[in-house]
């Protein structure tokens, strides 16, 4: 049995809705939703939580049905981007405030308190008011205080995203394990996929108010069912018909041919995904294991963090390719440039 | 050129209209003689009417924040049938001539069956001491649901969510989170709503009627002595006035500091 069962869930809120909703999470899971600006991501999470009565669907927990039950006796805790931390109370206090709706003696709350700020590294924190911590310090106290009550289901709305780079790699690498040493089931509103890299074990798509793909994060970046989970994952995405698939699978996209490993019915159409990651530049031609190797021309160049996105025209066909700033400046990347491409026979999936 | 003197105009005119209401208010103490002034504060009536200005505007301030905060928190965090219509009936008495107010409560306690049904049950509105509470309250209460609307509005939803996730029901939710954050706006409307109700004129005079040592508030004071052309006891009034507000402003305002929140922060 899954510990979260969502099905057929609607809602509308004028600006955002829920069409049809259905979503399993198993214990432990740790589950991140992705999608554009208002696909409804926050909504679900909200609804999860309990604080939108919702028009039709119902929501299991742990073989519970909890759709009309008020988010206090959900079990279930929130940590929101703009933290929330209540500026009445100090630290200790905000950690302390779910504990204390508990039947649990005052020695009990302190020592949980205390456990879980030395796990999030903010016991020397404990007397301070919110209002004169750092960002990150004030994200690690509402996470420790969403974890103490030990939440069947902790559930996070773009928690990082108020923060600096580093601060949300130290982040990263604290909640994962503190959700592993409090054996926490967590879904994660996120638009960042290094969130997606670092923590999650399932991923869900969502477009429109609708899921449009849920799976491990392999099959989303990999094995995308949709252009739009494609477009939006930034892989790359061929339409072409099989000529032959014997020990290689030989696929005529326009005028160029492509190989993959993967297995097609000779005169299919298919459509096929390569990672950008997967494609490796070069200026001149020579041997290389490689299967695919075409000339492009570079059409567009965007720097984006540590690396260039690059647009590139392959014989008529739009390809885009991703690459560190050393190798661009190694390879005089610049608009305009005409170079090869290569990616192996193995980077190519057929994905429909 | 032309911007300095659009600048200098501007200037002017604020400066200007200052000087004059400093120069009003100022002359309220410079005019009359101190020993005048003495008289009258010794007077019983003003002992009267000092007395129950203070007590009517504390039992008004009372009741209307005890109406006034849920008032206040409904609008700003429910969606209900009537909800517009609510807003804007609380509207009207901010546009709405106090005098009016006070001829429309008149006629609702005096003239129809629900004034009976109360008059019935020994409860009098009109002329009575009781109608100064009820035209105070009413005049009150909407200028405060509104700043109490306004200081519930100022915190985020998300606060309450965040409780209700940890286990607190609604009602603990608003008492725990959202009560002690609205404090600072708690306290500046429990100000508006003493200074408004101890300054409330039209629609006690019309309601609760101006009738010497009865139904005399501060502000009846002023307009009686007025009339009688005893302008002592008129000042002195006026003067009682503005004390007693500032005043109430000073000790919300020490009441608030000891908390270390300011009323305006």
């Amino acid at each position: 049995m899954s510990l979260l069962e969502v099905k057929d869930l609607n809602i509308n809120l004028g600006e955002f809705h829920l069409r049809d909703v259905s979503l399993t999470v198993e214990k432990n899971n740790y589950l991140t939703i992705i999608g554009p600006t208002g696909a409804g991501k926050s909504v679900l999470l909200e609804v999860i939580a309990g604080f939108y009565p919702i028009k039709s669907g119902k929501i299991t927990l742990a073989g519970r049905n909890i759709t009309a039950l008020p988010p206090e006796n959900r079990g279930m805790s929130i940590v929101y981007q703009d933290f929330m931390l209540f500026p009445h109370l100090n630290v200790f206090d905000n950690i302390a405030f779910g504990l204390r709706k508990k039947a649990l003696s005052r020695a009990e709350i302190e020592r949980e308190v205390r456990t879980i700020s030395r796990e999030l590294r903010i016991d020397q924190l404990l007397h301070r008011k919110p209002k004169t911590l750092s960002g990150g310090e004030q994200q690690r106290v509402a996470i420790a205080r969403a974890l103490v009550i030990r939440p069947k289901m902790l559930l996070m709305d773009e928690p990082f995203s108020a923060l600096d780079e580093k601060t949300r790699e130290k982040l990263r690498s604290m909640v994962k394990k503190a959700v592993k040493d409090y054996s926490t089931t967590v879904i994660h509103v996120t638009h960042d996929f290094e969130d997606v890299f670092s923590l999650a074990n399932r991923v869900a798509v969502m477009k429109d108010g609708r899921i449009v793909q849920e799976g491990t994060p392999e099959e989303i970046f990999c094995k995308p069912t949709s252009d739009f989970v494609a477009d939006f994952v930034g892989t790359n995405f061929f339409h072409g018909r099989v000529l032959e698939s014997s020990n290689i699978t030989t696929i005529s996209i326009g005028n160029i041919a492509i190989y993959t490993t993967e297995v097609a019915e000779p005169g299919a159409e298919v459509t096929l995904s390569v990672r950008p990651e997967a494609i490796i530049l070069t200026r001149e031609l020579g041997m290389y294991s490689a299967r695919n190797v075409l000339p492009a021309r570079v059409v567009k160049v965007k720097k984006r963090g540590h690396v260039l996105w690059l647009t590139l025209d392959v014989e008529g066909l739009t390809l885009r390719a991703v690459i560190t700033l050393n190798a661009a400046e190694l390879l005089g990347i610049k608009e305009g440039v005409k170079l090869y491409i290569m990616f192996k026979a193995s980077s190519v999936r057929v994905i429909g | 050129m032309e911007r300095l003197s659009f600048r200098l105009f501007t200037i002017f005119i604020a400066l200007l209209f200052a000087l004059f209401l400093f120069a009003a208010i100022t002359t309220l103490f410079l005019i009359p003689k101190p020993n005048e002034i003495i008289e009258s504060i010794k007077s019983e009536e003003m002992a009267y009417s000092l007395k129950l200005s203070l007590v009517t505007a504390s039992i008004s301030t009372l009741l209307v924040m005890l109406f006034g905060i849920p008032i206040g928190y409904a609008l700003s965090r429910f969606d209900f049938y009537g909800k517009s219509a609510v807003k804007s009936i609380l509207d009207l008495p901010m546009a709405f001539p106090e005098l009016v107010l006070g001829l429309a409560l008149l006629l609702l306690f005096g003239r129809t069956t629900f004034g009976g049904a109360l008059n019935s049950l020994g409860i009098n509105v009109v002329f009575t001491k009781l109608g100064i509470i009820v035209a105070q309250f009413f005049t009150a209460l909407p200028y405060t649901a509104r700043v109490i609307y306004t200081a519930f509005e100022s915190i985020s939803k998300r606060y309450e969510l965040v409780a209700r996730s940890l286990g607190y029901g609604e009602f603990e939710t608003f008492r725990k989170v959202t009560l002690p954050m609205a404090r600072s706006g708690l306290f500046a409307s429990t100000i508006i709503a003493f200074a408004r109700s101890v300054g409330t004129f039209g629609s006690v005079l019309i309601l609760a009627g101006g009738s010497y040592m009865n139904t005399e508030i501060l502000p009846v004071t002023l307009y009686l002595n007025i009339s009688y052309g005893n302008i002592g006891m008129a000042i002195t009034s006026g003067i009682m006035l503005i004390i007693v507000s500032f005043t109430a402003i000073l000790i919300f305002e020490r009441l608030e500091g000891s908390k270390n929140v300011s009323v305006r922060g």
